[in-house]
């Protein structure tokens, strides 16, 4: 195999990666910030369903998570799964996972809040949902940028894991080339693709996080 | 304003997630025992060469592939090759998102566990190891390390329980890895005396690197097979009747030339013995 055709294919999984480290980032985010006031808030039903929510999806190895999210439809209800699913499977069990780890990053940030400002705000007539949404958030978005940045790095590495369900990511792709050309090479070519990707986002985190740096 | 389209989205996710799982189609197996018409979906592990892998250009080929493709071509049918995860082969099958495992599969001990098609190969389990290591019988691996791929035919025989249960429990250690990059590391590195592994891969692995042999004895001689989901005899005979086609017209010989290098050799071949040993069953 030429060292073209190599790179060429790593590139193709690289894409795969980068498809599902997109689409889980979109998902998750907006989805986690949802989880994070069902964890704080006032109904107790709700608050403990949501804390068994996250401690369900921290507790258990991802791998798991994406096999029951993908056979578990054929296991329990004995749905026939069409094709599109794998992938389709791919990114729920992903976003969900992500969300319980971004909902407690977004739990750290907003309780790290001092409750001044929520009595300042009210006192100025803000609204609750424009205390939190123009008061509160931003700050909270500044504060957890930096655990931010470390789960998404994560996400790039943990991409790999959808090869439990068979889909030809960037690592599936290097383990397949390395057991035809008997060698570990294209691993090192896998693990490069991996640093340039992830150098890249926290560059980008880096930037957002000095961009929103403005009373510094 | 915001919170309400936080709201808006979440809703809107959980409503097509739910969307979704209906979409997965409820429809029945359609003609010719496929999941999906006109397409024969092949699970394997592509990193198992010289039966499946990824060729010089970056496409999923090796000898039981160009099979499925021959095949294919008989009855007009897409091939979709998918390289699966081989822990999770079972629930594949299972639940229909592949037809079939068409690599390398082996029959002897999983007779109860799936519908089988006629055998094409005859395979064996052997003992890599390297040349300087001093073993050249099985006797010899007494105390040794002895490495074996997961869920392997191999570890199946060394197991307890398995045909040569006794030679298993002589060893050391039975200790089992991934994919045999990681074995032929190992067993490099001295943490590994030997390897059990199918004899064609193992022609396969020798060939690509340097300083290993096989033992001439054998540890077992078993057959390879098409693995349908038990019970899927529709599909399963008209696998069997297009190998017996491929067979007759050479297709089957011409394919199967073109890997006698790559580590399967001509006498492996059996599948011209599985049909005149079974004339009946393609009298039916």
């Amino acid at each position: 195999m030429s060292f073209q055709v190599i790179m060429g294919q790593l590139a193709g999984g690289l894409v795969k990666s980068i498809e599902i480290f997109a689409l889980t980032l979109i998902f998750s985010l907006p989805l986690g910030l949802l989880v994070s006031f069902g964890r704080m808030g006032k109904n107790r039903v709700i608050r403990s369903l949501v804390w068994f929510y996250i401690s369900v999806m921290r507790g258990t190895p991802l791998m798991l998570q994406l096999l029951a999210v993908y056979f578990g439809p054929y296991y329990i209800w004995g749905m026939k799964l069409g094709r599109a699913w794998r992938f389709m499977a791919i990114i729920i069990a992903f976003s969900v996972n992500y969300a319980a780890y971004f909902a407690e990053i977004y739990r750290s940030g907003i309780e790290s809040m001092p409750p001044g400002q929520y009595e300042a705000a009210r006192i100025l007539g803000y609204s609750k949902t424009s205390t939190f949404f123009r008061i509160i958030f931003p700050q909270v978005v500044k504060r957890i940028l930096p655990s931010v940045t470390n789960e998404v790095i994560t996400l790039v590495k943990d991409t790999s894991l959808a090869f439990s369900l068979a889909y030809a990511e960037m690592f599936t792709i290097a383990k397949q080339i390395a057991a035809k050309e008997t060698s570990f090479m294209p691993f090192l070519a896998a693990a490069l693709f991996y640093y340039v990707f992830n150098a890249i986002v926290a560059f980008l985190m880096e930037r957002i996080e000095s961009a929103l740096n403005y009373y510094t | 304003m915001k919170k309400i389209l936080a709201g808006v989205l979440c809703t809107a996710m959980v409503i097509s997630s739910l969307g979704m799982i209906s979409f997965a189609d409820e429809t029945e197996a359609a003609a010719g025992g496929l999941a999906t018409e006109g397409k024969f979906v092949v699970g394997f592990d592509a990193e198992y060469p010289p039966y499946g892998y990824m060729d010089d250009d970056g496409n999923y080929t090796g000898f039981d592939l160009e099979l499925a493709a021959a095949v294919c071509e008989l009855e007009g049918w897409e091939l979709v090759a998918t390289p699966i995860d081989w822990d999770s082969k079972d629930m594949e099958l299972d639940s229909g998102n592949i037809d079939c495992i068409w690599n390398g599969f082996t029959v002897n001990g999983r007779e109860d566990d799936y519908t089988f098609s006629v055998p094409y190969v005859d395979n064996s389990q052997v003992i890599v190891t390297s040349e300087d290591a001093g073993i050249s019988t099985l006797d010899d691996l007494e105390g040794k390390i002895v490495g074996v791929q997961a869920d392997s035919a191999a570890l199946a025989l060394l197991d307890e329980g398995g045909d040569q249960e006794e030679l298993g429990a002589s060893f050391a250690e039975l200790q089992q890895f991934a994919d045999y990059n990681t074995a032929f590391a190992e067993l490099q590195a001295g943490s590994l005396d030997a390897v059990a592994i199918d004899v064609g891969v193992a022609n396969y692995q020798i060939a690509g690197r340097e300083g290993y042999i096989i033992l001439d004895e054998y540890l077992n001689s078993e057959q390879y097979a098409v693995g349908f989901k038990k019970g899927n005899n529709e599909l399963c005979d008209i696998i069997n009747a297009d190998l017996m086609v491929l067979l007759t017209s050479g297709v089957f010989d011409e394919i199967a030339e073109k890997y006698a290098e790559l580590g399967i050799e001509p006498d492996m071949l059996c599948l011209a013995d599985s049909f005149s040993l079974t004339p009946e069953t393609e009298a039916e």
